[in-house]
Formats: C-alpha cells, sequence, structure tokens
C-alpha cells in the first residue's frame, strides 16, 4: 500500500512492470494487458535469490579472510614454483612447443629472442609437506606445514588493472562488486561497530603499480558493503574523528535530527541509499570508539611485537598491516584485504625481489602463526599472492644479476592457510619450465568458489539483479577447488 | 451364467490351467518364451490382486461354516491360475533365480493346485468338511507366505522390518575403499534392486566380480575409465530421464557418493585399496572423511526452532546472534567489548542457551553469571574465554558441556585444577591454553591421556626465536 502511495509521489518509484501495468489501465483494458504481459497479475517479483541473505547458506568452515594480495605480481619463479630446467638451459630460447604461439604483453613481443632465466635464488623444502620455499622466504618457510601453496593458478589478463580488476571483482572490466564486497553481503557483518570489508595498503621499494579505491568498491551492490580504507596515522579513518569543540552527546544529538530529515526524504523518494546512509552515520558514531581501540597496538606484548618484527609499530607498513589485521580479525571484521605494492619486476628483479620479501615476508608468516596460537586459523583464511605470474624468460637484457620478467597470466603460485583449507599441501604443477599448468589447473573463477565456498557461501546461489540479470562473483564459470577443502 | 457355471467346460478350463502350470514348473530350463508370451508376464503384478481377495473371501465364508457361492470359488481359482502362470513367464525373465524368487514361485504355484484341488473337491457332493477345512488353512497360509516373498522381491528384504532407527555401521579408522566405502553407498542405494532376487538390467551390485562383469550392457564400471562407465554415466544423467539411476522415487545418490564411486573407478576399482594407501591430494581421502563426519546440519535438526525476531531481539550493537546455516537453528553468538559492560544481554540468552554451539566471549570482564548462562548451554561445540578473568572453579562449570569441541582459554589465570575438570570434557578437541598457570608436567600428563587433542601452547619457542633474531625489515632497512 506504503509503496503504491510512493509511487505515485515520486517517479523514481516506478519500475518497468508497474509501468506496463499503469499502461494496461491506461489503454483502458486489463485483460488486454495481460495478454500483452503474461506475468502481469503476478505480483511484484522482489528479492534476488531464493536464499536469504546475511547467513551461510551452509555450515562454513571458515569465518573471515585475510587477504595479504601482493599487488604487482611476485614472480612464481623467484617465490614457490621451483625449476631447475632454468638453470640447464639457461640462456636457450623458450621452446615454441611451450610457448605456443600464445600471446605475450607489448613490453617484450617484440624481443628477438625469449631467454630462459634461472631464478638468482636458491630453493630448499620445508616442512614434512616438503614445500619447495625460495630462500627469500626464510619465515614463510617456518610454516611450510600451516600453508597450502597452489602452484596452478591461471588467469586470462596479461596487465595490471585488468588483471587484479579481475582478481579483486570476478571481470575484468571494472564496474563489479569486489570480492570483500560480496562475502560482505553474503554474510552480513560479525561485529556491528566495525565496516565488514576493510583495507590496509603499504608499499615496498619494487616497482609499483597503482592502487585505487574501486579495487575495493561495491560497485552495485549496496555501499555498506564497500571496503573501508583504513589509513596510515592519525586519522585511520578520514573524517570520523569530531571536530574541536564538539562533544559526543553534541554528536549523538546532531545524528538524530539528521536521521529524521534522512527518514522522510526515504519515504518521499524509496531509494534504499537513505537507509544504507542512516546506517553507515550510525556505524561511524560507533566506530568513533571502536576504530582507534582496534588500531592501537601499543598494548600488543613485546614478544608479538618481536614475532612481527619492530617494523610492526611504524604504521603503514605490511608489518604494521598484518598486526591491524589480526586485531580486526579478532573483532570480527569479514574481510580484511592487504595491499602491498612493489612486486612488478620487469628489471633489477633480484634486488627487488630480495627487498620486498623482506618486507612481507616475516610479518606474513608470524600472521600465521600468531592466528594459529590464538585458535583463529581454525576459522579465518589467510591467502597471499598476486594477480598473475611472471615469465620465465628473460627481459631486456640478459644479465643473471639484474634482470626482469614479463607479465605471464599462464601459471602462477599463490598459498593460503586455515579456514577450512588443507594445511601442508602442495597443489597443481606447472611443465618443467614453469610456463604452463600441467596439473590440476585453477582459474580465478574457480579461486573465488572455493574461497566463497569455504565461508559457506554457494558461487551459484548468491547473485544480485542488476541492469535486468543475476550477477555473481563468479558469473557464469568456476567449479569449487574440492580437493583443497579440509 | 449358472448355466455356464454348471457346464463341464468351466471344469476343463481349470484343470487344463493346471496341468499347463505343472507343465511350465516341471521343464521351466526346456522352455523359451516368445517374446509376447514374455510380455504377458508383466500383467503378473496386475492380476495377482485379484485371487487374493477372491480367495481370501472364499476361505472366510467355508472356514465360518457358510456356503461358498460357486461363481467365487471358480474366479479365485481362475484368477489364481492365471496369476501363477504370468507370474512364471515373469520370473523366466531374469537369469538366475534367487532364494527370494524360488520361494515366491514354489509358494505361489502351491496356492494355484490347492485352491484348484478345493475346487476339485467341492465338486464331489460327498464332500468332507474336516478335509475342506484343512485345505482352505493351508490356502490360507500359503497365500500369507507367497504374498510377503512377492512383497520382498520387489521392495526389497527388509521392507516390511520394523522401523527400528538405522544406526549406520561406522566406518572403521582405515577403511577399504571397496570393501567398506562403495559397498556401503551400493548396499544403500543400488543393491535392493541389482541383487540376486530381482537383477534388474541383468545387473548385480553385490559383489566385485559382478559389478566388473556388468550387466545388459557390460560396461557398468571400466576401471579408470569415466566416461564409458555406465555406472557413472547414469548417475550424471538429468533425473527426468528414463535411464537416471537410481530410477525417479528412489533415494538418489548424494554428490558425495558420486564423487566417491567416481574417484574409485578413476582409481582403477580395485577392492584392495585402504583409505591409508591414498596419497594427498587425491581427493578420495577428504570424501571418505566426510562420510565419517555426519552432516553438521543434521545433528541439529532437533533444535529448539527459534524465530528471526528472538535473535533480533537478542541481538545488540555488541552482541552478534546468527544462525550457522541458513537451514539450521543452531546459533553463533559473538559479544564485543562496549563502552559500558554490561551482563545482561549475555544473561538473557537463557532462552536460546540450548540452541547455541558457538559462543564468543573473548576479552570480556565475564564473571560467574555470566558462566552460569554457558553451562547451560549443553550443545555448545566451540567456545572462547580467553583473556577473561576466568579461573578454575569457572572451568568446572564447564562439564555439562559434553558437546564441546573447541575450547579457548589462553591468557587466563587458570591453573592445574582446571585440568581435571577438562578430562570430563569427551569430545574436546582443541584447546588453547597458553599464557595460563597450567604448569607443563601437569599438562604432559595431561597430554598423555588424551593423545588425539590438539593442544596449542602457544609459539614453538625455537620458531620464535628464530623470528626475534632474524627481524628481516630491520635488515631491509639497513642495506
Amino acid at each position: 500500500m506504503k509503496e503504491n502511495e510512493n509511487k505515485k509521489e515520486n517517479p523514481l518509484k516506478v519500475n518497468r512492470r508497474h509501468f506496463f501495468s499503469q499502461l494496461s489501465v491506461g489503454i483502458g483494458s486489463l485483460a488486454l494487458g495481460s495478454l500483452l504481459i503474461p506475468d502481469l497479475f503476478k505480483g511484484n517479483e522482489k528479492g534476488q535469490a531464493g536464499m536469504p541473505l546475511g547467513i551461510p547458506h551452509f555450515a562454513p568452515k571458515a569465518k573471515r579472510v585475510i587477504y595479504l594480495f601482493q599487488a604487482g605480481a611476485p614472480s612464481q619463479l623467484e617465490t614457490f614454483d621451483y625449476k631447475p630446467t632454468l638453470r640447464k638451459r639457461m640462456g636457450e630460447d623458450l621452446p615454441e612447443s611451450i610457448r605456443n604461439g600464445q600471446r605475450l604483453t607489448g613490453m617484450t613481443a617484440n624481443q628477438d629472442k625469449f631467454p630462459l632465466m634461472p631464478p638468482a635464488v636458491g630453493f630448499s623444502q620445508h616442512g614434512q609437506s616438503g614445500t619447495w620455499i625460495s630462500d627469500y622466504f626464510p619465515h614463510i618457510a617456518k610454516i611450510a606445514d600451516d600453508i597450502t601453496v597452489v602452484r596452478s593458478m591461471h588467469t586470462e589478463a596479461i596487465n595490471h588493472d585488468p588483471a587484479i580488476t579481475f582478481f579483486q571483482t570476478g571481470s575484468q572490466i571494472s564496474g563489479r562488486p569486489s570480492m570483500g564486497s560480496w562475502m560482505s553481503y553474503g554474510l552480513g557483518s560479525e561485529n556491528k561497530n566495525l565496516p565488514s570489508f576493510v583495507v590496509l595498503t603499504s608499499r615496498g621499494k619494487g616497482n609499483s603499480q597503482g592502487l585505487y579505491s574501486k579495487l575495493w568498491s561495491s560497485g552495485f551492490l549496496d555501499s555498506k558493503h564497500q571496503g573501508v580504507l583504513l589509513r596510515s596515522g592519525k586519522d585511520p579513518v578520514l573524517y570520523l574523528n569530531d571536530p574541536d569543540g564538539i562533544s559526543r552527546s553534541d554528536k549523538r544529538h546532531l545524528l538524530n535530527e539528521v536521521s529524521e530529515l534522512n527518514k522522510l526524504h526515504h519515504v518521499e523518494t524509496g531509494d534504499d541509499e537513505i537507509e544504507s546512509r542512516i546506517a553507515q552515520y550510525e556505524m561511524a558514531y560507533r566506530m568513533q570508539m571502536s576504530v582507534p581501540d582496534v588500531m592501537d597496538v601499543s598494548k600488543e606484548p613485546e614478544s608479538i611485537v618481536k614475532l612481527y618484527g619492530e617494523d610492526c609499530q611504524v604504521p603503514g607498513t605490511y608489518a604494521a598491516n598484518a598486526l591491524q589485521a589480526r586485531r580486526l580479525a579478532e573483532n570480527g571484521v569479514r574481510f580484511i584485504q592487504l595491499y602491498h605494492q612493489g612486486w612488478d619486476q620487469h628489471g633489477n628483479l633480484p634486488d627487488e625481489m630480495a627487498g620486498q620479501a623482506k618486507d612481507v615476508d616475516q610479518a606474513s608468516a608470524a600472521l600465521v602463526m600468531d592466528l594459529k596460537q590464538r585458535g583463529m586459523l581454525e576459522d579465518t583464511l589467510v591467502v597471499w599472492g598476486g594477480e598473475f605470474g611472471r615469465s620465465n624468460y628473460c627481459q631486456g637484457k640478459f644479465d643473471e644479476a639484474n634482470y626482469g620478467r614479463d607479465h605471464h597470466p599462464r601459471a602462477f603460485s599463490i598459498w593460503m592457510a586455515g579456514g577450512g583449507i588443507k594445511p601442508g599441501l602442495n597443489y597443481g604443477q606447472t611443465d618443467e619450465f614453469g610456463y604452463n599448468v600441467v596439473e590440476n589447473p585453477v582459474h580465478i573463477n574457480d579461486f573465488h568458489a572455493t574461497l566463497m565456498h569455504a565461508l559457506g557461501l554457494d558461487h551459484e546461489q548468491l547473485t544480485y539483479k542488476y541492469q535486468g540479470r543475476r550477477f555473481r562473483l563468479t558469473d557464469v564459470a568456476g567449479n569449487v577447488v574440492k580437493d583443497l577443502l579440509a | 451364467m449358472t448355466h455356464f457355471l454348471k457346464s463341464r467346460w468351466v471344469d476343463y478350463i481349470i484343470l487344463g490351467l493346471s496341468v499347463f502350470l505343472i507343465f511350465c514348473l516341471v521343464f521351466e530350463s526346456y522352455i523359451e518364451l516368445p517374446r509376447f508370451v514374455s510380455w504377458l508376464g508383466r500383467w503378473h503384478p496386475l492380476v495377482l490382486h485379484f485371487p487374493i481377495v477372491l480367495l481370501l473371501l472364499a476361505i472366510f465364508l467355508g472356514l465360518t461354516g457358510r456356503e461358498v457361492p460357486r461363481l467365487l470359488l471358480f474366479t479365485a481359482v481362475l484368477s489364481a491360475l492365471i496369476t501363477a502362470i504370468s507370474g512364471f513367464f515373469l520370473g523366466k525373465e531374469s537369469l538366475v533365480k534367487g532364494d527370494l524368487l524360488l520361494w515366491h514361485q514354489w509358494l505361489g504355484a502351491g496356492v494355484a493346485l490347492v485352491a484348484a484341488i478345493w475346487y476339485a473337491l467341492s465338486k464331489i457332493r460327498e464332500e468332507k468338511m474336516i478335509l475342506s477345512k484343512t485345505l482352505q488353512g493351508v490356502l490360507l497360509v500359503l497365500i500369507g507366505f507367497t504374498g510377503h516373498y512377492g512383497g520382498m522381491v520387489t521392495h526389497g528384504e527388509d521392507f516390511l522390518a520394523l522401523p527400528i532407527e538405522k544406526k549406520q555401521k561406522e566406518l572403521p579408522e582405515n577403511p577399504l575403499i571397496y570393501g567398506d566405502v562403495v559397498t556401503r553407498i551400493l548396499d544403500e542405494k543400488c543393491v535392493s534392486c541389482h541383487n540376486p532376487n530381482k537383477q534388474k538390467g541383468e545387473l548385480l551390485l553385490t559383489d566385485l566380480a559382478n559389478i566388473l562383469k556388468g550387466g545388459e550392457n557390460g560396461n557398468t564400471v571400466i576401471p579408470e575409465n569415466l566416461e564409458e562407465s555406465e555406472l557413472i554415466k547414469r548417475l550424471h544423467l538429468p533425473i527426468e530421464d528414463e535411464e537416471h539411476m537410481p530410477p525417479e522415487g528412489k533415494t538418489p545418490l548424494t554428490d558425495v557418493e558420486i564423487e566417491i564411486l567416481e574417484r574409485w573407478i578413476a582409481l582403477g576399482a580395485s577392492d584392495t585399496v585402504r583409505l591409508s594407501g591414498l596419497k594427498e591430494p587425491e581427493p578420495l581421502i577428504g570424501l571418505v572423511r566426510s562420510l565419517r563426519e555426519p552432516d553438521p546440519s543434521g545433528k541439529w535438526a532437533n533444535f529448539p526452532k527459534i524465530a528471526d525476531s528472538t535473535l533480533q531481539n537478542l541481538s545488540s550493537d555488541y552482541l552478534s546472534i546468527n544462525r550457522v546455516a541458513s537451514n539450521t537453528d543452531a546459533l553463533s553468538v559473538d559479544v564485543y567489548l562496549a563502552p559500558e559492560y554490561d551482563s545482561k544481554p549475555i544473561t538473557n540468552l537463557k532462552r536460546v542457551a540450548k540452541n547455541i554451539v558457538e559462543l564468543d566471549l573473548s576479552g570480556l570482564p565475564i564473571g560467574s553469571l555470566e558462566i552460569d548462562m554457558v553451562s547451560l548451554c549443553t550443545n555448545l561445540e566451540w567456545l572462547e574465554l580467553d583473556k577473561t578473568p576466568v579461573g578454575d572453579e569457572d572451568i568446572e562449570k564447564l562439564i555439562p558441556l559434553e558437546h564441546l569441541r573447541l575450547l579457548k582459554i589462553y591468557e587466563t589465570s587458570i591453573n592445574d585444577k582446571s585440568l581435571l575438570a577438562l578430562k570430563k570434557l569427551k569430545n574436546l578437541k582443541r584447546l588453547y591454553l597458553w599464557g595460563t598457570g597450567i604448569s607443563d608436567s601437569a599438562l604432559k600428563e595431561f597430554n598423555k591421556e588424551r593423545p588425539n587433542m590438539l593442544i596449542d601452547n602457544g609459539i614453538d619457542p625455537e620458531t620464535e626465536a628464530f623470528f626475534v633474531a632474524n627481524d628481516t625489515i630491520v635488515d631491509n632497512k639497513e642495506e
């Protein structure tokens, strides 16, 4: 009833179905209208999917995700995919039987030769699982039995922007909701005083690619599902603090009044984003208390500081963000995404990667260990990886001490830990050149489907209807990689 | 009609059919049925209801000393003979007759022939009452048994078994993939139609030799070849498809069951492989394990129903209460520290105590009021009490939580005494208790008693020392 009134008052509330039904009255014949539009009398089709929102579809293994995104695409050949053949056939041209005419980026497509380049770093096996890990990562090597390395990831995008957009949203073209937003939409929030999707960024000294807020945008989903970027320093969330001279009770009073006005406007227009905005104001009010509390690492004991590395006390570093991630996870944030920039080694790879690895190695491993001792690895899924891999051939001058690697979407490695994923597993294989996946390929869509499965969501059921069709994170593809599930 | 009943033809029909039935039974192995006759056999399940009703009616009249109308007796005997003969035709369709079918066949023939004798006796005027009544009694028993065996052939042997709760026998610790797992699935979902008594499609799924031999098409299971294995093909057909197995109306296999069969075939359909013989990442390992852990939603099925409005009333800005999954009444509760702590929201949870399976109170200044509430949550499986002021006497109150699987009590001031209480929690599998007053020696003792429990007593000191000694970022800066 109320809806009908709304419709009369505001054109925003009239949808196509209303329009046609009014039209048929106008023609003067409901019967004719029903002939023209067979489901005219079927009532308003509301709701997106058959599944209720804000609750997992089935009992989940993981309740939250900490995604340690290594932006720029770290080379799989210097991290987790050990290929001794590259040393044996060093300098030889990449065999055409391996490349098979596949496209390369404009940066190397015009090279006369594609000489195979071995990793500048040693590799050794670690843990009971015998996982090959490069010597750049001595700390991650210590948690080899807690992590599962997937060496058979592959994607379709070959450049950073489409690739990272694909990884975050399931589509190479921007505009879709980020995976964190989908999780927030599907699972709701665990703690009403914090956003359910939080982003933390840091930057290494290596060659960087840009990061932009579209990567954590909620796309066509309600904006409350959008990732909230927590900044380092005094104001983690911009404009969250009250101006000088405004007390908390003044703020409360202000919010009450504004909310009344907004509600009036909502009744008038029926725009759902207004409700969303009211809720956001309320959350911001509570976040004024909760955020400083969560962000305050000064109470962390010395042992924890040492575990993550002294740098975790310096705001804005990867180590600080990793520690922050644990604290956010403890406080019920569903999806915590770290981005560490600087992994785009087109040149000077050995130096840059060594530096990048030092930024993230200890803190990543410390985070897993810290979560483990708190029993949080039981229901928190940690993922570490970039947007694609890097070429097994040298980009630019062939120099073992200072080489580069170009983008390579056909095979790359990531690792996962906890949250319903088998520990200590080595999954998938590339060929001896580390170029193509030869066993158990995992596409980005498959990865998304698996991630959602761990969180108790059926990737085919969690949909949102927008512009006339239902969208999912995996769109029309994706299979849950059951082999990875514990 | 009465005229017809008095004519000799009636007797000839009965006699002829009886002789034909005996002939069939005697020369069974020499008989090859034309297709049309075979088809007539298919009417057996339809006509068999007539002799049962008619004979029982006649017997009832006979035994109560009333006169049995001739028309009734004639139609009853005639239908019994037709049923027996059609049954014989139908039985010829199965290659090997199992015990059940043989019993049913001979008992059925017995019914028809005894009925025919009764008919013959009734023609003789000076019939003896005793003899007649005995015959009727025998007939009654025969009908009962024939029907029962026939029912078992069609519906499976335990169709009429009392509905005692079917308790699945537990899988052994290291099960044989074929012997324990695959046969369990087949027994449950397939064997009721593919057994020696009812060999549908000429397929026997009761032993490996016959499974590999296959049915009519011979390619039921082809080791290492999923695409060609008819069994798998049919499991995957859409349910509307005629060829889909199990047929419509029977319980279909679950996804896990289908995958287990697939992996078993892909690995060569062996009957000697055990679970321990498989290597990660073989999916069969996880699949078999998932069979052992029953679906969690199942064990929560009998929880009291909870309305969404109740959940809304109980939740607050600092207390989240959610269903664990959309189709259950099992609840997960997280409580966060409010600026002004109040125990009310937690003690209010008493109303739904039986439904709470996960409870997170970590970091809260809880006291005995809250712990008393916790001890009412007898279905609790997951409890977080870390960083709270709980003590040994509080841990003792957890003893009623017999389903408790995971407990976090790190960074609390509990002591060795708590271990005595924890020992009584039989289902406890994971325990996080570093940073407490528990002594190493007591913990060691405890661990010995519960070797399968994962006890986390903090980060391994050696690894921790490595992390402290190798601060990479400091190194990085110096460079």
